[in-house]
């Protein structure tokens, strides 16, 4: 696949999000307030010993626990749902069936349409991190940077095959899709989003360990916060079950996709929303 | 002896679903309903082929099939040469779909930035985009409006865009699906020019999906007239319709559901 076509893509979603300029620019606010958010919570509850105990293998503060959390989990949505909202988004504007015509496979279409998303995230990230460190003294001064990117790297993949299963529901029952709803709520509720997963009952934490979110934060906290690396047995398992994640869901979730396109076609709704 | 472009060996789709909620104690027993049968077809290079017949009669599904959108149940057929089955990445880059989907555009993009984008889709390289997206422009005759936002063209613009972009790749084959819609009498005279002189005298083949029987008669080579998802007849107006209007073949023909040229 050249890098002609995937730019282009970027180029197009980047003109059309950008002439909402409003828009645009208030997602950046809601950054700020939920970060002013958390940092009041932390105020109130950071300083527990309870809180502090739980939080002691990622240095003992929920404000920085919490923001990583917030801010990475943002991944989880966009790979989840981008991928499937890209899709339904070019049904419903009639741009879809106007790309298919073209010689252009659909796997790029479907991956080349979700990486504005992410682009968009990772500056959504960033700008996290940043408020963070500069308003509300985050200390990322020992963070590790190789082993929380290469982290990134395999949660989006993990993410994203989540996202192509659901995108093949979206394909073909078109609205309703289960896979990016029960995966986002579970991995919320036990992945450590909000709070370590120390505190979850016992089957809740074995629950946990199904989701990659579960891995990805883990990993991330312990490389920016407590400056691990590869040479850190909790990173390289964390890294480790997010290859197995990315080795099983990749092919299935290609394979899943290009049967719901196949189905698409046979039933000849594949422009339809 | 003219060079076949499109050729259809009996050409079949029959829709499956399940009859679900609508009724909840056969909820799994299939219906089904054939949208296209057994269509046999032959279209010439250079050939502005009309397809014609009442809504319903199944000229979307063909022509969506042709363009691979849609999966034949039955049958095969090839666009210049290449199988319409297995070779789908050659199909789709000998053909142009055009539609009067206005919605097939990004409404908030400017007619440039629109074409560029379909220009990387079609494969073209950066520098043959830069030569050749004025040129499509000259053509529909829409140089002067390309920077501003797709919304803002009328029925009209929009439609010659439509062209502007199935012109990009200088496709073999082009399908137009109702290209005159909406369109004001002066418009369509110049598409059907454009057709006539940038299309099929440079060997590019039309298919030519309208309800409009004076346009089919006025442009079109041969046509073929569709109901009930077969082809009742084909050939040359004349020699369907002899002394007779085509307008009154068809509707003769459409009114007897048991005649078949």
């Amino acid at each position: 696949m050249t890098l002609r076509k995937p730019q282009a893509f970027l180029k197009k979603d980047f003109l059309m999000e950008t002439s909402y300029r409003f828009s645009f620019f208030l997602q950046f606010g809601g950054i700020f307030f939920s970060v002013v958010m958390f940092y009041f919570v932390s105020e109130l509850i950071g300083s527990a010993p309870s809180v502090q105990q739980s939080l002691s293998r990622y240095g003992g503060n929920y404000f920085s626990f919490v923001l990583i959390g917030i801010a990475f989990s943002n991944f989880l949505s966009v790979g989840l749902g981008s991928f499937s909202s890209s899709i339904r988004g070019e049904q419903m504007m009639g741009t879809l069936e106007a790309m298919l015509v073209t010689p252009t496979r659909l796997s790029t279409i479907i991956i080349s349409s979700s990486q504005w998303s992410f682009a968009f995230t990772s500056l959504r990230v960033g700008i996290y991190l940043l408020l963070g460190g500069l308003l509300f003294g985050v200390d990322f001064g020992d963070a590790n940077v190789i082993p929380a990117l290469a982290a990134l790297l395999l949660t989006v993949i993990a993410f994203s095959s989540l996202g192509i299963i659901s995108a093949s529901f979206i394909m073909i029952f078109k609205r309703g899709d289960p896979i990016a709803w029960l995966i986002s709520s579970t991995s919320t509720l036990v992945g450590g989003v909000f709070y370590p997963i120390s505190i979850l009952p016992d089957w809740l934490q074995k629950l946990s360990y199904l989701f990659p979110i579960t891995y990805s934060l883990d990993a991330i906290r312990l490389s920016l916060l407590q400056g691990y690396g590869f040479a850190n047995q909790e990173v390289t398992r964390d890294l480790a079950a997010l290859v197995v994640f990315s080795v099983i869901t990749l092919p299935v979730s290609l394979v899943i996709f290009r049967y719901a396109v196949r189905r698409a076609k046979k039933d000849g709704s594949l422009a339809y929303y | 002896m003219s060079e076949t472009v499109i050729q259809t060996n009996n050409l079949t789709k029959e829709f499956t679903k399940l009859r679900g909620i609508s009724s909840p104690r056969n909820f799994f027993d299939k219906v089904s309903f054939t949208a296209v049968r057994g269509i046999n077809l032959t279209v010439s290079r250079g050939e502005i082929f009309g397809l014609l017949g009442p809504n319903g009669a199944g000229k979307t599904t063909l022509t969506k099939m042709l363009c691979t959108l849609i999966l034949p149940s039955d049958g095969n057929a090839t666009i210049c040469g290449y199988d319409l089955a297995r070779q789908q990445a050659q199909v789709k880059a000998s053909i142009a779909l055009i539609s009067s989907e206005e919605r097939s555009f990004y409404w908030r993009l400017s007619g440039r930035r629109n074409l560029e984008f379909f220009a990387a889709l079609y494969g073209l390289s950066r520098r043959r985009t830069r030569q050749r997206i004025p040129e499509v422009l000259e053509i529909v005759g829409m140089s002067d409006a390309a920077e501003r936002r797709f919304q803002e063209y009328s029925t009209g613009m929009k439609q010659r865009m439509a062209l502007a972009r199935g012109l990009l790749a200088e496709p073999d084959v082009f399908f137009m699906d109702e290209p005159t819609k909406g369109l004001d009498p002066v418009a369509v005279r110049n598409l059907h020019d454009f057709i006539r002189s940038q299309l099929t005298s440079r060997g590019k083949t039309v298919i030519l999906a309208t309800h409009d029987l004076v346009e089919a008669e006025e442009v079109c080579d041969r046509v073929g007239i569709m109901q009930g998802g077969r082809m009742k007849a084909e050939g040359k107006v004349s020699e369907l319709a002899g002394d007779a209007s085509l307008s009154d073949f068809f509707h003769n023909l459409i009114a007897d559901p048991e005649k078949k040229s």
